[in-house]
C-alpha cells in the first residue's frame, strides 16, 4: 500500500485490517424471508393496478392496459428475485477485538464500522416474517440522531444474542475501564 | 440564600409567574390554531347552524385546554434527589421523569419579554443518547436557575471526573468574553445574510395565510385573486417587476431586522466549563456547551460576506434525537477570521502544532458531475427543444452556469488530516470548512458505486454525535488507510468524547 499520510505519527500499514475470510455470512434463510416480504409487496403491485383499471370507466374494457400493468409488475418482480438472491451474499459482518463491521450492497457497496466504545445500546429484534424462519435483527445504536445506527438482519437467535451480549459486555467493560 | 439542593430537596413548583407564562403560551396556541374560525365569525356575519356548532366546539375545547394548562402548573414539581433531577408532572397523564446529572448534556436558558420583565427564565435540559428526554421548565427565578445549573453541572463533573482524569486548564474559573458583536457588525451580517432563505420563508408564510384564508372563506380569496389575474396579465411586466422588487426589499429588510434582533448584543464567553453564547433583544437566549463535547466546528462565508471579511461560525455538540438541533448548536452569524482562530484555539488547544496533509478528490468527480449535471440535461433539452422552442435561452444558461459552479466546487473540494483532527474543505461560490477531532468519530462508512469500483475510488463518511463529514471520490486505498487510522485513534482514545 502506498503511504498517503506521511504526516501521521504511526505506520498505517501496521494497523490490523479485516481480511475477506474473517467475514461471516448472514443466515441463508434470510433470502427466503426477504423474498416473502418482497413477494407481498409485488403481489399487491401485480393485482392492484388491474383492479384500479377495472373501476375506471374509460379504459376498463381494454386488455392492453391489463397486460401492460401485469407484465411490468412481473418483470420488476423477476428482477427483484434476482437482486435479492445476489445481494444476500454481500451482507456480511465481522466482530473484531474493538469494533463491529458490516458490509452490504450489490451495486452500491457499503461498509460500516462502529467501535464498541462508541456504541450506546444494542438490541435484538424480530419481525413477523423473520419469526417464521427464526431469524433476528441485531440493532446497534450510537449517540445523537440515527444516521450512524446499524442493523444486521438474518441472524439466528443464538448468534444474535451472542453478538448482543458481547457488545453490551464490551460497553460495560469500557465504562468500568474509566473508573 | 439557602443551598439550592436543600431548596429542591422537596418537590417544588415553578415560580408563580409561570401561570402567566403558561396562559400566554396557551393563548398563542389557541389563536394559532383557531384564528381562521374566529375571523370568519367576525367577518362572516351570517351564521348558519354548522358554524354555530363549530364555534361552540371551539369554545369548549379552548376552555378545557385552559383548565388543563392552569392545572398543569399545579401539577408540575421539580425535585433534586440523589444526583438526579426529577420532574413530576401531568394532570391526566402523569409522568415522572428522572434524569441523572451525568446524562445531562446542557442546561440552557431562554427569556422572552415577559420572562425578562419578571426576572425569570425558562430552562431547557437536554440529554443526549437514543432515549428521548428533554425537560422544559416554563419559568423559575433567574438566580435560582443559575444556582441550579451551577449545582447540577458541578456535581455532574465530580461524577464524571471519577471516571476521567481532570485536565489542568479546568482549574481557572474566570469568565472571559472572546467575541462580541457590535451593532455595526450586526448590520454587516444582516446585509450579507442569505436573502434567498428569508424570501422563501416570507413566501411560505404568505402562502399559508392565503391558504388559511381560502379555507375559511371558501372562494373569496380565489375570486379576489382571479379578478386580479386579468390585471396582472394586462400589465404583466410592470406588475411582475414591481412584485419582484417588493419581495426583494421586504426580504432584505426582514433578514436585516431578524438578524439584528436575534443576535443583538451577542457575546461568546469562555469559562472553566466551556463556551457560553448569549444573544437576542426580545428573546434573550443563553446556550452553553462543554468544550469536550463539541463534535464539529464549522465556519464558512458567502460572496457578500466575504466583502466584509466575515465568517459564519458554528459549534455543534451531541444532542438527543428529539431535541431541537438549534439548541445544541452555538451559531455565530458573523465574525472575523481572528475570532474564528481564537475560538479554534480554545476548542483545539494545540491547533497550531498539528501537521496537516491536504488531499484533493479525484478529477473523475468533476468529469462525472460535468457530464450528469451540465452536459446530459443540455443534450436532453436539445431533444426537447424540437417541441418547445422558447425555452432555448435556459438551455444555454444551464450548462454555462453549472460548469462554472462545478469547476469552482472541484477547486475547493479537499480534505486535510493531522494526528488529531480531520478537516473538510467544501463550497463553491461560498466556502465552508468543517473540523472534528478524530476521537469524536463514532462510525465510519465507506461506500463504492459500481462505477467507483471500476475506477478504484470510494466515498468515506465519518459520523459524529452531531452530524457527518464526508468526502467523495478518493482512491479506495486512501479511504481504507483513513478508516484504519481513525479507527485506531477512536479505539485507543480514553478522553471524554460526548
Amino acid at each position: 500500500m502506498t503511504d498517503f499520510f506521511e504526516n501521521l505519527p504511526i505506520d498505517i500499514a501496521q494497523l490490523p485490517s479485516a481480511e475477506e475470510n474473517d467475514y461471516q455470512q448472514i443466515s441463508p434463510a434470510y433470502k427466503k424471508a426477504s423474498l416473502i416480504a418482497w413477494g407481498i409487496f409485488f403481489f399487491i403491485l401485480l393485482i392492484g393496478p388491474p383492479i384500479i383499471i377495472f373501476f375506471i370507466e374509460e379504459i376498463k374494457g381494454e386488455w392492453l392496459y391489463y397486460a401492460a400493468s401485469i407484465l411490468t409488475a412481473l418483470v420488476l418482480w423477476a428482477l427483484n428475485i434476482l437482486w435479492v438472491s445476489k445481494a444476500i451474499k454481500k451482507k456480511k459482518y465481522v466482530l473484531r477485538q474493538r469494533d463491529l463491521i458490516y458490509t452490504t450492497g450489490l451495486l452500491w457497496q457499503k461498509k460500516i464500522t462502529i467501535p464498541f466504545n462508541r456504541i450506546q445500546h444494542a438490541e435484538v429484534k424480530q419481525g413477523p416474517i423473520e419469526r417464521l424462519y427464526k431469524l433476528h435483527n441485531l440493532n446497534v445504536f450510537t449517540a445523537g440522531g440515527s444516521s450512524s445506527d446499524l442493523s444486521i438482519p438474518g441472524l439466528t437467535e443464538e448468534k444474535a444474542t451472542k453478538l448482543k451480549e458481547f457488545i453490551l459486555n464490551e460497553i460495560e467493560n469500557e465504562e468500568d475501564g474509566k473508573d | 440564600m439557602e443551598k439550592i439542593e436543600e431548596r429542591f430537596a422537596e418537590p417544588k413548583r415553578q415560580a408563580g409567574i409561570a401561570i402567566l407564562i403558561i396562559l400566554l403560551k396557551f393563548l398563542k396556541q389557541t389563536i394559532k390554531s383557531f384564528w381562521p374560525i374566529a375571523l370568519s365569525f367576525f367577518i362572516g356575519g351570517k351564521s348558519d347552524r354548522f358554524e354555530t356548532v363549530l364555534g361552540i366546539l371551539v369554545i369548549i375545547i379552548s376552555v378545557l385546554n385552559l383548565g388543563g394548562s392552569l392545572l398543569s402548573y399545579f401539577r408540575y414539581y421539580i425535585q433534586l434527589e440523589k444526583g438526579a433531577i426529577i420532574i413530576d408532572k401531568g394532570v391526566l397523564r402523569r409522568s415522572k421523569t428522572n434524569v441523572p446529572f451525568e446524562r445531562i448534556q446542557s442546561i440552557n436558558f431562554k427569556q422572552n419579554l415577559v420572562h425578562q420583565f419578571f426576572g425569570v427564565v425558562s430552562v431547557e435540559i437536554d440529554t443526549a443518547g437514543a432515549s428521548k428526554a428533554e425537560l422544559t421548565i416554563d419559568a423559575i427565578d433567574k438566580k435560582e436557575a443559575e444556582a441550579l445549573r451551577e449545582y447540577i453541572m458541578s456535581v455532574r463533573s465530580e461524577i464524571l471526573q471519577e471516571k476521567a482524569e481532570p485536565t489542568a486548564e479546568e482549574q481557572k474559573s474566570d469568565e472571559q468574553t472572546i467575541l462580541h458583536l457590535s451593532v455595526s457588525d450586526l448590520i454587516k451580517i444582516g446585509v450579507s445574510q442569505n436573502h434567498l432563505r428569508s424570501m422563501a420563508i416570507l413566501f411560505g408564510f404568505a402562502l399559508t395565510i392565503l391558504n388559511d384564508l381560502n379555507e375559511s372563506f371558501e372562494g373569496v380569496v380565489e375570486e379576489e385573486l382571479s379578478s386580479k389575474a386579468d390585471l396582472i396579465l394586462n400589465s404583466q411586466w410592470l406588475i411582475f417587476l414591481f412584485f419582484v422588487l417588493a419581495i426583494l426589499v421586504v426580504s432584505f429588510v426582514y433578514s436585516l431586522i431578524t438578524t439584528t434582533l436575534g443576535n443583538y448584543d451577542l457575546k461568546l464567553k469562555l469559562n472553566n466549563k466551556g463556551l457560553k453564547l448569549i444573544k437576542g433583544l426580545l428573546n434573550r437566549e443563553e446556550i452553553s456547551i462543554n468544550k469536550n463535547k463539541i463534535q464539529i466546528v464549522s465556519w464558512g462565508d458567502n460572496p457578500i460576506r466575504r466583502m466584509f471579511n466575515m465568517w459564519t461560525l458554528s459549534l455543534e455538540q451531541a444532542s438527543s434525537e428529539n431535541a431541537d438541533k438549534l439548541k445544541s448548536k452555538i451559531k455565530v452569524p458573523g465574525c472575523y477570521l481572528e475570532q474564528v482562530d481564537e475560538v479554534l484555539g480554545v476548542v483545539f488547544p494545540k491547533m497550531t502544532d498539528y501537521v496537516f496533509s491536504k488531499h484533493k478528490v479525484s478529477i473523475l468527480l468533476k468529469y462525472r458531475l460535468l457530464f450528469f449535471v451540465s452536459v446530459l440535461p443540455f443534450l436532453l433539452s436539445l431533444v426537447a427543444f424540437l417541441w418547445i422552442e422558447w425555452l432555448i435561452l435556459w438551455f444555454i444558461i444551464w450548462p454555462i452556469f453549472t460548469s462554472i459552479y462545478i469547476h469552482i466546487y472541484f477547486q475547493k473540494r479537499s480534505f486535510e488530516i493531522s494526528e488529531e483532527v480531520f478537516k473538510n474543505n467544501t463550497g463553491a461560490f461560498g466556502t465552508r470548512f468543517e473540523l472534528t477531532q478524530l476521537h469524536k468519530v463514532q462510525a465510519i462508512e465507506i461506500t463504492q458505486s459500481w462505477y467507483q469500483r471500476r475506477k478504484n475510488l470510494a466515498n468515506i463518511e465519518l459520523t459524529t454525535a452531531s452530524g457527518e463529514l464526508s468526502v467523495p471520490f478518493i482512491p479506495f486505498e486512501m479511504a481504507i488507510a483513513l478508516e484504519k487510522y481513525i479507527l485506531y485513534r477512536v479505539e485507543t482514545d480514553q478522553r471524554e468524547w460526548m
